[in-house]
């Protein structure tokens, strides 16, 4: 009775068009007012303990600044010319310079959205100047825009572990694998479609052309070392990488590169000025730019975007926290868990039910809240049945990718129409045929363990050594 | 209306209270590895900034239609019921910011009976929590503000709130050009 009222009420406040926040959240208080004897002051301390007690989460913020000083300033650019350089010469190379493109981006930025809207506004122009159908060009970029959130670092990973207490390094780790076998997939998929289809290539730029490109991005480029490095080598958490790596942004964004703030359009050399003056005229204005940054619009706006992304999101996750806390106070998980046991699955078919329920959530849900509300459910059968909760959690993200290119929640959907100026419908029609490269990934995911699983078991034989 | 000036101070709050938590964490890293020392408190204010940010900018993501939400079904009705989906929607997010001051006000009076301060920062912590009240307050204000504009047709709903703040912010732009920057939507997602 109580979860009915609880899952009733959730999606009649949805399809009224309320916000997913207030829906969760208004549906948890209401439940509680009404079945059960916690008070509201309980309820009060459980949403402020949802934002301010979980240090992972904290992470969050950290990589959406990150990410939005990256697509502000001209990183994403310098990365596609990077990959557009490497890869371009190929038939198709254009779209699979993309998929590169976007690889890149996720390997510094956690957001699906922030990766389609990063990469896609500059490529999907790209490819249909250059003879791509649109529709093909928009296809490949929603869905490999996905890999933003497989390839760590990952928002969605981090609620994951700030739902289970999985450590989060270690799903970074379990995701790097399959988001390369991903991005390859994708990548055979648009050769094969490219021979048929008799799409063009680019003209071989030559070893010079890979090394500039590399060198220029290199900004972009050292923030992935920085990252990974920081966390699989032990020496900063998520969310220390993180934060670092948001400050690593705004310098190289205002300070190097000169894309936004205070120094946009200011030469490192000027025509016929000698070196030692150019070094110190750059040094004082650096440091000057740093003083100026504060009061200079564009880093203003960069950063106030990258507060309203977080905050909207940092505040469905801690709604969802409360309708999680409903759900366990209720002992709904332990009843479902308890039905499902009952009858008797074998993990594999366990997996079956998972990715089903899952590829049902997603298309009503955001990816964090499904997380938080799903991850109680499942996470304790997975574990009766044997299935490790790494593996467990990387099913449950492709999962959420697959999410983000089908209707009506998909947010990538959303940011390629915006991006193209193309109805919803169009957008949808683009992706399709994509759809069913990321469905048999979910297929090899969910039945290759080892996948997920050799990276982490990895990094713990080496720290046993260590 | 909300004074222009109060919305600098809005928007220069949430970017300072993000700025600020960035900094913190940096600064605890430098710490550990610089001076192999760290700072107990550091932790705990990043994480009570944290808390300040989205309730404060919850509201504000309110007045920018930032939250997100299913909007396929509101949408295909006709004007006027859409309109009236609007009312009722921001009729029950107002009732959800009523329960919680409600319990926020519970909560707040009896950790201030009990006298309690945060565990590293020497602060009661019924006034470091008190954003609850203020943070939930600000929605109300946000929320009648919209009800207001969905009721003399300036606004359909609350998600659908997106186009035609979008317009108002552009008439906002006209009337004061300081604002540089409000029109265009910057940032991922």
């Amino acid at each position: 009775m109580t979860t009915l009222a609880l899952f009733a009420m959730l999606f009649a406040f949805l399809i009224l068009g309320l916000p997913v926040a207030i829906a969760l959240g208004l549906s948890a208080i209401l439940t509680i007012l009404f079945f059960s004897n916690d008070s509201l002051a309980s309820v009060v301390l459980k949403l402020f303990e949802a934002l301010s007690e979980h240090y992972t989460l904290l992470a969050i913020p950290f990589f959406i600044l990150s990410s939005a000083f990256l697509s502000s300033g001209g990183i994403a650019r310098r990365l596609i010319r990077f990959a557009i350089a490497v890869i371009g010469h190929v038939r198709g190379g254009l779209a699979m310079a993309s998929v590169l493109a976007c690889m890149l981006f996720a390997a510094v930025s956690g957001s699906s959205p922030a990766t389609v809207a990063a990469i896609g506004s500059i490529v999907i122009g790209g490819m249909v100047k250059a003879g791509y159908p649109e529709k093909f060009a928009a296809g490949v970029i929603a869905n490999a825009g996905t890999l933003g959130i497989l390839i760590p670092p990952s928002i969605v990973m981090l609620v994951y572990a700030a739902a289970t207490e999985v450590s989060a390094a270690r799903m970074f780790a379990a995701g790097l694998l399959p988001g390369l076998a991903m991005g390859l997939m994708l990548m055979i998929a648009i050769y094969v479609a490219a021979r048929i289809k008799r799409l063009p290539r680019q003209k071989w730029a030559g070893l010079g052309e890979i090394a500039d490109a590399a060198w220029r991005a290199s900004g972009g480029l050292l923030l992935v070392v920085i990252v990974m490095g920081a966390i699989y080598g032990d020496i900063a958490s998520p969310t220390e990488a993180a934060a670092i790596s948001a400050l690593y942004a705004f310098l190289v964004a205002v300070l190097f590169y000169r894309d936004i703030g205070p120094l946009k359009n200011v030469a490192w050399r000027q025509p016929d000025e000698a070196l030692a003056a150019a070094a110190l005229r750059n040094g004082v204005r650096m440091v000057l730019a740093l003083a100026q940054s504060g009061t200079d619009s564009e880093v203003r706006q960069t950063v106030l975007a990258g507060a309203k992304t977080s905050i909207m999101l940092l505040f469905v996750i801690a709604n969802a926290m409360l309708f999680a806390h409903v759900l366990t106070t209720e002992r709904i998980p332990h009843g479902i868990a308890e039905a499902i046991t009952s009858w008797g699955l074998s993990p594999w078919q366990f997996l079956i039910v998972v990715n089903i329920v899952l590829l049902i959530a997603g298309n009503f849900m955001e990816p964090s809240a499904i997380l938080l509300i799903m991850a109680p459910i499942l996470f304790p059968i997975a574990t009766q049945l044997g299935i490790d909760p790494i593996h467990l959690g990387i099913i449950m993200v492709v999962n959420m990718e697959i999410g983000m290119i089908t209707p009506p929640v998909g947010l990538n959907l959303f940011v390629t129409a915006g991006i193209t100026g193309r109805s919803m419908t169009w957008v949808m029609a683009a992706a399709l045929p994509w759809l069913a490269i990321l469905l048999i990934f979910l297929a090899i995911v969910t039945y290759v363990p080892q996948l997920s699983l050799f990276l982490p078991e990895l990094m713990d034989q080496m720290r046993g050594i260590k | 209306m909300i004074p222009r000036f109060l919305r600098g101070v809005e928007e220069s709050l949430i970017a300072l209270l993000l700025v600020a938590m960035t900094l913190l964490v940096t600064i605890e890293v430098i710490l550990r590895y610089g001076f192999s020392s760290g700072l107990l408190w550091i932790q705990e204010l990043t994480l009570l900034l944290a808390a300040y940010l989205v309730l404060l900018g919850a509201a504000y993501g309110v007045k920018k239609g930032a939250h997100i939400g299913m909007d396929m079904a509101v949408r295909r009705l006709a004007p006027r019921w859409r309109r009236m989906a609007g009312v009722l929607a921001v009729l029950l997010c107002l009732l959800y910011c009523g329960l919680f001051i409600a319990g926020s006000w519970d909560y707040l009076a009896k950790i201030k009976r009990f006298g309690i301060e945060l565990e590293d920062l020497p602060v009661p912590q019924w006034l470091a929590h008190g954003v609850l009240l203020v943070g939930f307050g600000l929605l109300v204000i946000r929320f009648l503000e919209l009800l207001w504009k969905i009721i003399n047709k300036r606004a359909e709903g609350v998600l659908i709130a997106d186009e035609a703040a979008d317009a108002v912010d552009a008439v906002d732009a006209v009337d004061d050009v300081e604002t540089e920057g409000e029109s265009r939507k910057g940032g991922p997602e």
